[in-house]
């Protein structure tokens, strides 16, 4: 049966109604019309509901079953020993008042105090706390208490507006209702007191991870983050900024599940980013790490891998503490393992070592680190899983499409029985002309020396070759992000090229050419001068335009 | 990831600052300022340690310049440190600062001849 859909014949019994389920049973005979709404009241169904829903159904059901006017359940809130009302039917006010009556005191308290039913025979002559049972003019009342293993956990009270003695058989029948409701009441409680801790333990879970990665001109970044199907794991990445232009990627699990884990993840993915950031190598980060762990109470145990990225010379330096093997990503799409680590993870042996190993990634290609809720499958080898993630992590159009399909393969639907996390940096691949649109703003600069000079490299050029050359376009910007007219929304042009041992340098922006201005700005024009070999400054259709020329090596 | 780190120390009536990183129109002038900050009025002077920078440009130059004209009303010196061949060292060169201001090898050099 659908349980939410109130039956009319129960709501409304007319005289001599036979109701569903029942036939045969002679309808007329009042202790028969009792059994049937004792059978409606007992509905297993009720179990299944929600608690809205189930209060709702109790208290029409309860309503109809006594033939009185109104019907109310109140709930102890267990931090402030009070009844507040949940639920009513013809007393609607007491819950949008939100009615707190404490325990012990007044009609509803002392039942949820005494843990008996009560019944009051004229309201007008009774110690009443609620204020709406007068207000509505209701007469009489009866009150049973909803117990759970001996406990009260509520109240169910029905009024009457006309006077009416309440029997022994009304106050069963009542009993019979609380009893039936109390533990659905306390499950449904309960259940969505869980439901409650998972939606927190999910938002602190996602407030731990990085809520933007990082936008850092030359690499491509990307990450995932899905939560396990029931519960909140430890999983974690992070990409960091570092000193001198270098990247760090990190990837962690925290062993076990719930709002332990999470927190703890995210005491471990702030550690390892403050050791990162004072420019500790990867090893050292990690033991330093494991070291942090010993000392938090209650610690568990986490695997970690942590690598340093130089975008300028390809390097990467990394360590893992236990941790599932990163992937390399060739340009043309060939994905391989890494060498698995023998390392310990964090927190189980003391005084590991981490070791550093290098590798490179040339432009083009991807370095990928993942936890091993991506791999894992209960009753399959670990090295099947890994294979499967050799098999899609090919050549995609950037880092978050090479996410996408990852997840999309190894994870289908989305919904995996561990949590999973996963972060790929790919190197831009480097062009025989590179061109640059970039906002005027001089926090721009780092960026365009950084994607410069790893340019330079790529195409030969000499450690003085490319001082030289990033100083003159440095200064060319520099002059470009001062005069631009609109700061807010002012954009420049930088345009490199590399033919037969030279390089070019154009620079754009959008206003007219000024006469530098005072010995700072003459200096600037002067050690561009300096520095390259050819200099001219154009006036264009939309601009100006600083053109740099220098020979590689000379 | 702040673009220049600065460190500062006083040795004697000497202020050491140390700077690590780059120094652009980005960060020159807060730098500057903090360096102002740290010489107090019985200091002797500034040593600028350029050791570990790594790259500046003609806005890094006019704050050197600025600082020097400040310290020279209160009668006090500034005095660099740079690696000689440094990209450093070659800007420094290529903007003409070692003809207005000593550029010395060392920080003991530099603190030599300041409290000389």
């Amino acid at each position: 049966m659908d349980a939410h859909v109130p039956d009319d014949a129960l709501s409304q019994p007319g005289e001599g109604q036979v109701f569903l389920g029942t036939r045969g049973l002679p309808s007329a005979h009042p202790h028969a019309e009792q059994l049937l709404h004792m059978y409606r009241l007992s509905d297993p169904a009720l179990s299944d509901l929600p608690l809205e829903a189930l209060l709702d159904e109790l208290l029409q059901r309860t309503k109809a079953t006594l033939d009185v006017d109104t019907v109310a359940v109140l709930l102890i809130d267990e931090n402030e020993r009070e009844l507040v009302a949940r639920a009513a039917k013809g007393l609607e006010e007491e819950v949008e008042r939100g009615v707190r009556i404490p325990i012990g005191g007044g009609f509803a308290g002392r039942i949820a105090a005494e843990r008996v039913p009560i019944f009051i025979a004229d309201v007008n002559h009774a110690e009443i706390m609620n204020p709406i049972l007068r207000e509505k003019g209701v007469r009489s009342l009866l009150g049973a208490p909803l117990i759970v293993d001996g406990r009260a956990v509520g109240v169910l009270h029905v009024g009457t507006l006309t006077p009416r003695t309440f029997t022994n058989d009304d106050a069963a029948i009542l009993q019979l209702a609380a009893a039936r409701a109390a533990p659905a009441i306390e499950r449904a409680r309960l259940f969505e007191a869980l439901e409650r801790e998972h939606r927190g333990a999910v938002a602190l879970q996602r407030s731990l991870l990085p809520d933007r990665l990082p936008d850092i001109a030359g690499i491509d970044v990307a990450a995932r983050y899905l939560p396990a199907r029931d519960e909140v794991g430890g999983d974690w990445y992070d990409v960091i900024e570092l000193p001198r232009g270098s990247v760090g990627l990190a990837i962690g699990d925290v062993a076990g599940h719930g709002v332990r884990a999470a927190a703890l993840m995210g005491q471990l993915r702030t550690g390892l980013r403050a050791y990162a950031l004072d420019g500790y190598e990867p090893g050292e980060t990690l033991k330093r790490l494991d070291h942090l762990l010993q000392t938090i109470r209650g610690r568990g145990m986490a695997t970690a891998a942590y690598a340093v990225f130089s975008p300028e010379t390809g390097a990467v330096r990394m360590a893992n503490a236990g941790h599932p093997p990163p992937v390399l990503i060739s340009a043309s799409g060939e994905a391989s393992l890494m060498a698995a680590t023998t390392a310990p993870p964090l927190g189980t042996l003391p005084y590991p070592t981490y070791v550093d190993v290098e590798t490179s990634l040339q432009p083009g290609e991807t370095l990928l680190m993942y936890t091993d809720g991506l791999v894992e499958r209960r009753g399959e080898p670990l090295t099947a899983g890994l294979e499967r993630l050799r098999a899609a992590a090919s050549v995609s159009a950037s880092a978050d499409a090479l996410c996408q399909r990852v997840v999309q393969t190894l994870v289908p639907g989305f919904a995996a029985a561990d949590d999973v996390a996963l972060v790929a940096l790919r190197s831009e691949a480097i062009e025989a002309t590179m061109q640059l649109q970039l906002p005027a703003d001089p926090r721009v600069l780092a960026q365009v020396r950084q994607v410069l000079r790893r340019w330079l490299r790529a195409h030969g050029a000499l450690p003085e070759d490319i001082a030289a050359i990033t100083l003159a376009c440095g200064e060319a910007c520099a002059n470009a992000i001062e005069h631009a007219y609109t700061p807010s929304r002012a954009t420049f042009e930088i345009e490199a090229a590399h033919r037969a041992g030279t390089v070019t340098v154009a620079v754009r922006d959008r206003g007219r050419w000024r006469r530098p201005r005072g010995a700072h700005r003459g200096r600037g024009l002067m050690m561009i001068e300096a520095t390259i070999d050819e200099l001219d400054v154009r006036a264009t259709a939309t601009g100006t335009e600083v053109f740099m020329l220098r020979r590689l090596g000379s | 990831m702040p673009l220049a780190e600065l460190t500062t120390d006083t040795v004697g009536r000497v202020v050491v600052a140390r700077l690590d990183g780059e120094i652009d129109m980005s960060n020159a002038g807060e730098i500057g300022d903090a360096l102002n900050r740290h010489v107090v009025n019985d200091s002797l002077g500034l040593v600028v340690d350029l050791t570990e920078v790594v790259y500046l440009d003609s806005a890094a130059i006019q704050v050197i310049f600025e600082l020097r004209e400040g310290l020279r009303t209160r009668g006090q010196l500034i005095r660099l440190v740079v690696v000689p061949g440094s990209a450093a060292a070659d800007t420094l060169r290529v903007a003409g600062v070692p003809a207005a201001i000593g550029v010395d090898e060392t920080v003991a050099a530099a603190m030599r001849k300041i409290s000389a």
